[in-house]
């Protein structure tokens, strides 16, 4: 069975082509895999069934959903608000009637009648103020024939959507066989946080809480490394911050491997996960995150939780002293967080879910339709009608085991 | 209580799984239970027939017989357990291992097309939602349970089975190697004809029927092995009882086999088995040295250890005692017990 792979890869910068790059070889072990370029011109390739990966990166993303329209296939929900992508797909492109469109086909009147209040300046755009009340996932649901998501939170999330078909379970995969050398960073406690810093990051909340943090321990330091999203306020470090920019993957994990714990905070969350969260996992470090969305789905044994409220400062920062005072927890969290990776996490096990999923997608409907027509055969056979009780028994039993219609 | 043995059946083959269920069930009513066995005809090809002769079982209404209800079920291998019933139990011999770890080998069932790779997966989805409605899941090995984990991630309590009651005895260590099971490529005879033809002095007894005995007696005869192997095909248990008491040792090195009785039933007849390293199952109870020999799969491993066992007989005997000790500790008794708390 072949499938055909739609996804950026590196040298993108995307969080998504990591996690490709990550998966891909482990899932070729599998099943049959031909990788998709971008290009208009290029021909799809062919194969039994079409994987698309979609986050919110428009120049990553937006030619894969244009595949998708054109040939539907499994959707990789890794963001539940798309609606970044959405608007750079139409707006951004100069298709204003597009993004009234795909507001009014996701929410209706009201949608569309706050596209036009977008796109008069009266509001500000929803896709940074308000993406998970209008999160548009309902755009690309519609071509999916199955979606893959990693967390309960984008399950339900893509029910809420109206999405009806069948919806695979797939964590996160971690990175196997991690023997980083840790950078050399000063820091006694050295607490790092990585990715690329938007809004959602809480930058200032992270600064505010470890002021508090390096009155108590003047020797702490925070390593705050990634880009910062065009836009986003980028906040001048107070004392004990180093700053770094987007570094190379070598860097990013040495620099990680040197932390005693990883921050991860996120708020608002368009539902999904963290690949910074999954290399700490991964090189069991003890995480502190927000409690939102699939960080709130984390086992209370790796990662701290902390609320958005108006107490996220002072939580953030009693949390980050009590992880600092305390070496046992921090090991007890690493250990955990390194058995979380290597069974839940495996990437052998998730490159099996994704084949599981990918093969009952590609050919499930087809093996369902003739066990249905065998067994209405047989029925009609001996003189049972579509509506007699019997039949519908018939159908009841064949549905509790995955075989109804 | 009533109680119902569920087994499927393959019309016109008879072997180890067939043996375990009907003996289950004299063995209930001994102890004074109200037992049948509970067979539905399995045919798993072509295409989707595995999956519509599953739904067989589905339909199948065992919460009561003739007014009378059937207070426990206990299934053996798929597609039996996909029976429903308010106390379900499965004593699990094997799961459909065409869609598991035969799949992909030359043993598999399922090609690399997409409807066959779906339908392999239904098996499976098959399998999580049926063996989940389980009271109790007993599984007769490790290895049995280890697959079943590993596929569903349902943990099964390991309880082998004892072996059929024969009159079990030792007589002599004679001079052939007994073989004993159904005749079909997974049971991996031919390596022992291959071991023969490497030893000239061995000789060796291969009971059973299937659907490979052709081609294995065409293999003895293009080796020459002429009057050194006989195929009696299906014995009577007073000659499989016989045959036991007066072998050197039993050949039993199926590949990744399930369980398989044959080194219980050797044991109880005081003799060593002769396995190698893949076999899976047997080797929870046959340790090299200790019970009997664990060789490579190759034919002249295999005749090294039979010709070592003629050699030193005494040590041969040593063995088959050994075995015969862990076998006796096997009784219907206990097992029963143990399902009847389900």
């Amino acid at each position: 069975m072949r499938v055909a792979y739609y996804s950026p890869l590196p040298p993108s910068p995307s969080g998504i082509a990591a996690y490709s790059a990550l998966l891909l070889p482990a899932l070729r072990r599998h099943v049959d895999v031909v990788v998709a370029r971008p290009g208009r011109l290029r021909r799809a390739p062919k194969a039994d069934i079409s994987l698309y990966h979609v986050g919110n990166d428009p120049e990553a993303h937006g030619w894969i959903v244009a595949s998708l329209r054109r040939r539907p296939g499994v959707v990789v929900l890794h963001e539940l608000a798309i609606h970044h992508l959405v608007a750079g797909i139409t707006l951004a492109r100069g298709d204003a009637a597009g993004y009234l469109d795909a507001m009014e086909r996701c929410h209706g009147l009201v949608g569309r009648l706050l596209a036009y209040a977008v796109l008069d300046n009266r509001i500000p755009p929803l896709w940074e103020t308000r993406p998970h009340d209008f999160p548009l996932a309902g755009e690309v649901l519609r071509y999916a024939t199955g979606v893959v998501v990693h967390s309960r939170y984008a399950e339900e999330g893509a029910r809420q959507a109206g999405y009806d078909g069948p919806i695979w379970h797939v964590p996160h995969p971690a990175w196997p066989d991690l023997e980083e050398e840790p950078a050399s960073v000063d820091g006694s406690p050295l607490i790092g946080c990585f990715g690329h810093l938007n809004e959602a990051k809480r930058l200032p909340q992270l600064y505010a809480a470890f002021k508090r943090v390096r009155a108590r321990w003047p020797k702490a330091r925070l390593l705050v490394v990634g880009r910062a999203s065009p836009g986003a306020a980028d906040p001048p470090p107070p004392p004990g911050v180093a700053r770094e920019g987007y570094v190379e993957e070598g860097r990013l994990w040495s620099l990680m491997a040197a932390c005693d714990v990883v921050v991860s905070l996120r708020a608002p969350t368009m539902g999904e996960t963290s690949g910074t969260v999954m290399r700490a996992l991964s090189l069991g470090k003890p995480l502190v995150v927000s409690d939102v969305g699939w960080f709130s789905e984390l086992p209370d044994e790796v990662a701290v939780k902390v609320p958005v409220d108006e107490h996220e400062v002072e939580a953030l920062a009693l949390t980050l002293d009590q992880l600092a005072a305390d070496g046992r927890r921090r090991e007890a969290m690493a250990a955990a967080a390194r058995r979380l990776a290597e069974t839940e996490h495996d990437l052998e096990r998730v490159a099996q879910l994704y084949a599981a999923a990918l093969e009952e997608a590609a050919g499930g409907r087809l093996v369902r339709e003739a066990v249905a027509s065998e067994l209405a055969q047989a029925a009609a056979e001996i003189g049972l009608r579509p509506h007699d009780p019997e039949t519908r028994e018939l159908g009841e039993r064949a549905r509790e085991v995955g075989l109804g219609g | 209580m009533r109680i119902a043995v569920l087994l499927p059946q393959v019309p016109f083959a008879r072997g180890g799984a067939e043996i375990f269920a009907e003996t289950l069930v004299t063995q209930l009513r001994a102890q004074g239970h109200e037992a049948d066995l509970v067979t539905i005809p399995f045919k798993w090809y072509p295409g989707e027939r595995v999956l519509t002769q599953a739904l067989l079982w589905r339909l199948a209404d065992l919460t009561e017989a003739d007014g009378r209800p059937i207070e426990l079920v206990v299934a053996t291998k798929f597609p039996s357990y996909c029976v429903r019933h308010p106390r379900k139990v499965v004593w699990l011999l094997h799961q459909f291992r065409q869609a598991y770890e035969l799949d992909r080998t030359p043993l598999g069932q399922f090609s690399e097309s997409a409807r066959d790779r779906a339908l392999r997966r239904q098996v499976q989805r098959l399998d999580r939602t049926c063996l989940s409605e389980a009271r109790r899941l007993f599984a007769t090995s490790r290895n049995v349970a280890a697959r079943l984990e590993r596929s569903t991630g349902l943990q099964a309590e390991v309880m082998p089975h004892p072996p059929q009651p024969l009159d079990y005895r030792c007589e002599e260590f004679g001079d052939f190697v007994l073989s004993v099971g159904r005749l079909d490529r997974a049971k991996r005879v031919d390596l022992l004809l291959e071991a023969l033809a490497a030893a000239p002095e061995l000789r060796a007894v291969v009971c059973g029927e299937g659907p490979d005995r052709k081609r294995l007696e065409e293999l003895a005869r293009r080796r020459g092995l002429g009057g050194r192997v006989a195929f009696p095909g299906r014995v009577g248990e007073e000659e499989l009882a016989s045959l036991y008491a007066r072998c050197l040792a039993v050949y039993y090195a199926p590949f990744d086999e399930d369980f398989g009785m044959v080194p219980y039933e050797a044991f109880l007849s005081g003799k060593p088995v002769v396995t190698t390293q893949d076999a899976g199952g047997p080797l929870e109870v046959v340790a090299h040295r200790r019970t009997g020999l664990v060789c490579e799969p190759r034919p002249e491993a295999l005749a090294r250890a039979c010709a070592w066992l003629r050699e030193h007989v005494e040590e041969a005997r040593a063995l088959g005692q050994a075995g015969q000790k862990i076998a006796q500790g096997l009784t219907w008794e206990r097992a029963i017990e143990r399902l009847l708390e389900s």
